[in-house]
């Protein structure tokens, strides 16, 4: 196999016009689609006013730990007493488990459902069809060369081991749009598109840290920890001397 | 090329605040130069029809042009636009090889391989 | 006021809407001046300048414009909570509170976690003059919504106004986690503490005027304050004698830079003088 023989490989323009273009024009386009439909299908999300209390309890405690070095050690200590009292502290407190589950809160299951709709399901007919329309082409070359470990990656659905590594197949071509895309669509669409389902699905795994967990009693956990351990030093204590010295 | 509006309150002690609403901003107008500067450089060096490590070569060039340009543009003022130069330039740097990659790799297809 | 473009009024509103300016006379100027003519080619903006306009009316008393948004509004949003907001507070501006109180608790009802028109149903409260039922509504407020600072400077000035200073105290030092780079936050700590009276209090007032000072050395309010502290601890029987030292010297550093800056805009005063008649014992 001399790299000659590869170069001189020639691929039917025929590609570039029916299987290359279209495939990123489809991706793209249904990015847009996506996000327009996802704003469509945007409920309010109705906010439980507990829910709403404990999130809020969360930021001001952050923000207490953060900026505790500008009052007072006595505000500072009764502050922390209120979020972390054994007994009637907010954080430390008993509460039983009220996490709705998928079964009682029918509000849950439809915005799953909205979600799969706008995510999953595109994502599996869009490739699936991709997969089928225009399945064993060579679409095009990457412009530099590859190991052969890019191969599963780069030649899916063809399956010639003497073929250059350089070479993509359309179904790699639609994934790699896929992602590549992504940054394009934030420049279009603008940030937090819905566009990006790659992003979205980030966020389904990394926890919604927005909205509060179903179970406040671990963020209540870890924020009890943190404040417990706050070192409280006073930053104002010197100021006088330090203002007249300038 | 960045329209970055900024505020930085400047105490006149060593410690300088920062408002983060402006950083914030001022990250997202970079963002968003940087993923207009790897698409048109990607589509260049596609036209251009570089391969292999003069492509990446040409890459790591427009980075540092786009850096330069955006120093040009904050001028003296630069500490009070952003934290550090050098965040400025390595930030995002493998995020939008990814961008530039796949415009390489569209117009070196469309114009070079057929 | 100048007249402006319609383009141009368009984006003095957004600074506006964005900074938080309440320029109601200007607004209202504008919007009959340039704006409403050509409402339309707004877009999506159209709504929330509305919006702005009329808010700006409820403040100028001008309820046929305000009608006249409210209607635009609710035309194009019927079953908006936001809208029904806003008829509230146009029987707000006209003093039937019984009413606007009826919209308001419909609203709460329809949707628990809105914070509007709870903070609505307070302003009233303190629009009649129900100032202790105002606090304890807003407290029950605060116990939900903690990270609302706008909340705690409300009820820090209710709480002055009823010259519950250890409480407002508290309320301000809120304010202050919430944005420790703001001087007048701590001139205005400082200022509670000074009224509060006492040595301790003294000399945490005085260490924030200092921070206020530190943060922004041209506030003068800061520094009268830093020099009423350091004579009233300078002469209190509890300081140590070199406590008073620092204290007498840091008075006159305050004085020195008065006099500065007043010399700088040409003033020629007798400060001293003044300053024991301001001084409290």
């Amino acid at each position: 196999m001399s790299i000659s023989v590869m170069t001189d490989l020639v691929v039917d323009p025929n590609i570039r016009g029916w299987v290359f273009l279209p495939i990123i024009v489809i991706t793209f386009l249904v990015g847009i689609f996506r996000h327009y439909v996802s704003i469509l299908l945007s409920s309010q999300k109705k906010v439980e006013i507990q829910q709403l209390q404990d999130s809020q309890i969360i930021l001001r405690s952050r923000i207490l730990r953060e900026n505790a070095k500008y009052i007072p050690r006595s505000s500072f200590n009764m502050r922390r007493q209120f979020f972390n009292n054994q007994e009637t502290g907010y954080l430390t407190q008993k509460r039983e488990h009220t996490a709705p589950t998928m079964m009682t809160d029918p509000n849950m299951m439809t915005d799953m459902l909205k979600g799969n709709i706008t995510n999953v399901i595109p994502m599996f007919i869009i490739g699936g069809w991709i997969n089928w329309m225009f399945s064993g082409f060579i679409t095009t070359k990457v412009p530099f060369p590859l190991t052969l470990r890019f191969k599963p990656m780069l030649q899916r659905g063809i399956e010639l081991s003497h073929l250059d590594a350089s070479w993509v197949s359309s179904a790699s071509w639609y994934f790699l749009n896929v992602f590549g895309l992504r940054s394009i669509y934030a420049l279009v669409l603008g940030e937090n598109n819905a566009a990006d389902q790659s992003k979205q699905m980030q966020d389904q795994m990394s926890g919604a840290a927005m909205a509060m967990p179903p179970d406040p009693k671990v963020a209540f956990k870890a924020e009890w920890e943190a404040l417990e351990i706050v070192d409280h030093q006073w930053i104002l204590q010197d100021i006088d001397n330090s203002l007249v010295d300038q | 090329m960045s329209g970055s509006k900024a505020k930085s309150e400047k105490s006149s002690t060593p410690t300088v605040a920062y408002s983060e609403i402006a950083v914030r901003n001022n990250a997202t107008v970079v963002e968003y130069c940087r993923t207009s500067m790897a698409a048109l450089s990607g589509c260049t060096a596609g036209l251009l029809g570089l391969t292999g490590l003069h492509g990446a070569a040409f890459y790591i060039f427009t980075v540092f042009v786009l850096w330069f340009m955006i120093n040009l543009k904050a001028g003296s003022q630069f500490n009070k636009f952003f934290m550090s130069r050098k965040a400025l330039l390595t930030n995002g740097f493998f995020g939008q090889l990814f961008t530039y990659i796949l415009c390489w790799t569209f117009l070196y297809g469309m114009v070079h391989v057929y | 006021m100048e007249d402006l473009s319609w383009s141009e009024a368009r984006d003095l509103f957004r600074t506006w809407r964005e900074t938080n300016a309440r320029k109601s006379n200007e607004v209202l100027y504008h919007w009959h001046l340039s704006l409403n003519i050509n409402l339309n080619k707004l877009g999506n903006e159209k709504f929330l300048i509305v919006e702005q306009v009329c808010i700006a009316a409820f403040d100028c008393y001008q309820l046929d414009v305000a009608n006249e948004c409210i209607k635009l509004l609710s035309s194009e949003f019927p079953q908006s909570l936001r809208v029904k907001k806003y008829k509230a507070m146009r029987y707000e501006a006209q003093e039937d509170y019984v009413k606007a109180l009826e919209i308001l608790d419909s609203i709460i009802k329809a949707d628990k976690s809105n914070s509007a028109p709870k903070k609505r149903k307070i302003a009233i409260l303190k629009a009649q003059g129900r100032y202790v039922e105002a606090i304890r509504e807003l407290t029950d407020y605060l116990k939900t919504f903690m990270a609302d600072a706008e909340a705690w400077q409300e009820l820090s000035e209710l709480y002055i106004g009823e010259q519950d200073f250890a409480k407002a105290a508290f309320c301000v030092e809120e304010l202050i986690l919430h944005n420790p780079h703001n001087h007048l936050l701590h001139q205005r700590y400082a200022d509670i503490k000074y009224t509060q009276g006492g040595f301790d209090n003294m000399e945490l007032a005085r260490s924030y005027y200092c921070q206020a000072l530190k943060l922004n050395p041209t506030n003068i309010r800061a520094l009268y304050g830093l020099y009423l502290t350091c004579t009233s601890i300078a002469t209190s029987q509890k300081a140590s004698a070199q406590k008073k030292k620092d204290a007498i010297k840091m008075s006159e550093w305050a004085l020195t830079k008065l006099k500065g800056s007043y010399k700088e805009k040409g003033f020629e005063t007798d400060l001293e003088s003044r300053m024991s008649a301001m001084a409290i014992n």
